[in-house]
């Protein structure tokens, strides 16, 4: 069976001011349609990294990247956005909600986008579904200076389900929430993965990462399964 | 095409939504544009306004663009009398003869000599009608010369009489040279001439009469008997001198056929396509004499005249008018570049979720052309209501008629420099928000 995603000995070398640094030295993924992934790793190891060549924010210096068994390393700009439009959904640390836009309009944000036209009954009728699969359906119309954290968050998880993408990437998607909100966010992504997503999780919490499916720690440019009887937590949250 | 159109609505949805959240931004972008947008107005409307003004005054004293003028001379014995025949009767051809005419008290020196206007010194319509100094001719036995006006005006009392020139019509004026009613009615050229010359004044004439008391009688150049006029209205022709219009066969029921060539030959305007009445007159003249060469018909084309007058005015005022509208978009452009880098997380999250590069820098432009367009409306709101107060201020104390509309020439100038500055103003702001980099959202 053809994975979903695959990455193959992906390399990327960061070169800023100072001197150039490997961050991805050969990374192997492979990931299923309906698998959930959590990645550990120390800060700065490259989970960010990793997840924006996955993305397709940005592409690797080496190695293959394949979805469906097609190899996207290198395509074109263009291409990548209407990749991300149609494939993956995004959730940040931080929410990145629009504050002059309702939650509603928020969410709508990945319809129009520019990939295709929809009629504004069916976005609205989209939107709304979103909404309601996170359970905030009747806080459409708010803006997010109105909604707690945890809402915005879940805000910020309908907007990346309403295309009904087939990837789902979460960057710490909890860091800037409490315990209870946090689970109660990780267990709205998990749920999206029974109707056959594949989810990426970076997160510092063990507690998050031992919900999904598989989990893996980046250190040395690479990825190494974690056993859970072989980690202590305070280690990952370093 | 689907695409195309969805980006563009996109642009637009997303370019509103960001104008209504930054009012403030919007509001100081149109401010600064304003002013620059205003002076294109501006500039436009006064030039149409110019062009008009001037075209109107030359479609009244000489002809609608596309009318053909013809000159008869009278030089040949009989050419005039062929001519007005010709003429006569006809809608597409007219026929203009002219004499000076006093009205008043007889044997008296007029209030206004030489026909000039009231309110000016006397001697003005000499020039005005081309004859110059000592062209106004007396003829009796002894022969034809100059009128003496000094000697005459010693010999004769002062009295309340007003010297005007009579311009006879063979048929309607008014399709090539479009007089504007002020009261009464125009000459009826269907009804049987009358004895007592129905005469249209202009408004300088009719002024004169409303000042002076004078008696009707009506003592024309040339012609031994004085007749009786009635005046039947008043136009506006555009012409400064008293001036009035009457009928050519109710005024030949007073001139006698001998004294018909010394009028000074016959105004003859043709319409554009008139060629059927100006190969009769034509052949008719050559057959009495006047050499063809003579005959020639050349069309007004006054608007392109004018245009081409007015275009270096034009252009300079629209280039001082284009360094204003620079300033506003510099305005613009610091407003969208202070804006974008406001806004880096937004357009990063934007391409994250999709969002092509092109759609960003096309919701930057949308804002700023939107901006442009709003501030272009504000502009044309403002110069169409000044152009309506001024020229209800103004109205009747200037040459120039302010009841104009507003025109759309200045309108479309207005959107065109709006948009130009909207582009102008958003095309930096554009091009750095479609290059922000897309990891800004996984770094943050």
């Amino acid at each position: 069976m053809t994975p979903l995603i695959e990455l193959d000995g992906v390399t990327k070398t960061l070169k800023g001011q100072q001197e150039p640094r490997t961050i991805l030295s050969g990374v192997d993924l492979t990931v299923q349609a309906g698998q959930s992934v959590a990645v550990l790793g120390r800060s700065g190891s490259g989970k960010s990294t990793l997840l924006s060549i996955v993305g397709l924010f940005d592409r690797p210096d080496g190695g293959a990247y394949r979805i469906d068994g097609q190899d996207i390393s290198r395509i074109p700009e263009r291409k990548a956005a209407a990749l991300r439009s149609a494939e993956f959904g995004f959730v940040f640390q931080r929410f990145f909600l629009l504050k002059h836009l309702s939650a509603a309009q928020n969410v709508a944000m990945a319809l129009v986008n520019g990939q295709g036209w929809l009629p504004r009954r069916q976005r609205r009728a989209k939107v709304m579904a979103a909404l309601e699969q996170v359970g905030i359906a009747h806080l459409a119309k708010h803006r997010p200076a109105k909604l707690s954290g945890g809402e915005q968050q879940r805000v910020a998880v309908a907007r990346a389900l309403v295309r009904q993408p087939r990837i789902l990437l979460a960057d710490e998607p909890t860091g800037a929430l409490d315990t209870e909100t946090g689970n109660l966010v990780i267990d709205v992504l998990h749920e999206a993965t029974r109707q056959g997503r594949a989810l990426i999780l970076v997160t510092h919490d063990w507690d998050h990462a031992r919900k999904m499916g598989r989990v893996l720690r980046l250190e040395d440019g690479t990825l190494h399964d974690v056993d859970e009887y072989e980690h202590a937590p305070a280690e990952v949250a370093a | 095409m689907i695409r195309l159109s969805g980006r563009l609505r996109s642009a637009l949805i997303i370019g509103g939504q960001g104008i209504r959240a930054r009012k403030t931004r919007t509001l100081l972008s149109i401010v600064s544009l304003f002013l620059g947008v205003l002076a294109v107005v501006v500039v436009q409307a006064g030039a149409e306004a110019a062009n008009q003004a001037a075209l109107a005054d030359i479609e009244l004293q000489v002809g609608k663009d596309g009318t053909r003028m013809m000159y008869v001379s009278p030089e040949k014995a009989g050419a005039m009398a062929a001519a007005l025949e010709t003429l006569k009767g006809r809608s597409d051809a007219v026929g203009v003869i002219g004499t000076s005419a006093t009205i008043g008290e007889p044997g008296v020196n007029p209030v206004n000599p030489g026909g000039a206007p009231f309110d000016r010194q006397a001697g003005g319509p000499d020039y005005y009608y081309g004859g110059g100094p000592g062209a106004e001719m007396i003829c009796d036995e002894r022969g034809c010369r100059p009128v003496d006006k000094a000697q005459q005006a010693e010999q004769t009392p002062n009295g309340q009489a007003i010297e005007l020139r009579l311009s006879a019509l063979t048929g309607d004026v008014l399709p090539f040279r479009p007089y504007r009613m002020k009261s009464g009615r125009w000459l009826d050229f269907t009804k049987v001439p009358s004895l007592s010359p129905g005469i249209v004044v202009n408004l300088e004439a009719a002024k004169g009469f409303a000042r002076y008391q004078v008696p009707a009688e009506m003592r024309i150049y040339g012609v031994s008997t004085n007749a009786t006029p009635r005046i039947i209205g008043v136009v506006d022709d555009g012409v400064p001198m008293p001036t009035a219009y009457t009928r050519v066969d109710e005024l030949l029921n007073w001139v006698p056929a001998s004294s018909l060539d010394m009028m000074g030959g016959v105004e003859t305007l043709l319409a554009p396509d008139a060629y059927a009445v100006e190969q009769t007159l034509r052949a008719r003249l050559v057959g009495l004499g006047v050499p063809a060469e003579q005959l020639r018909a050349d069309p007004v084309n006054a608007r392109k005249a004018i245009e081409e007058q007015l275009r270096l005015v034009r252009l300079v005022f629209l280039g001082i008018a284009g360094l204003v509208l620079l300033i506003g978009v510099a305005g613009i452009l610091n407003v969208g570049l202070a804006t974008v880098g406001e806004r880096v997380e937004e357009f990063a999250l934007r391409r994250a979720v999709g969002t092509p590069r092109t759609l960003l820098a096309g919701i930057v432009l949308a804002e700023t052309l939107l901006t442009g367009l709003f501030t272009a409306a504000a502009a044309i709101g403002v110069a169409s209501l000044a152009l309506k107060v001024v020229g209800s201020i103004l109205s009747g104390r200037t040459p120039i008629p302010l009841d104009m509309e507003f025109p759309w020439q200045a309108g479309v100038a207005g959107i065109v420099a709006g948009l130009v500055a909207g582009l102008l103003g958003g095309l930096i702001p554009a091009i750095r928000a479609a290059r922000i980099p897309i990891a800004t959202v996984m770094r943050a």
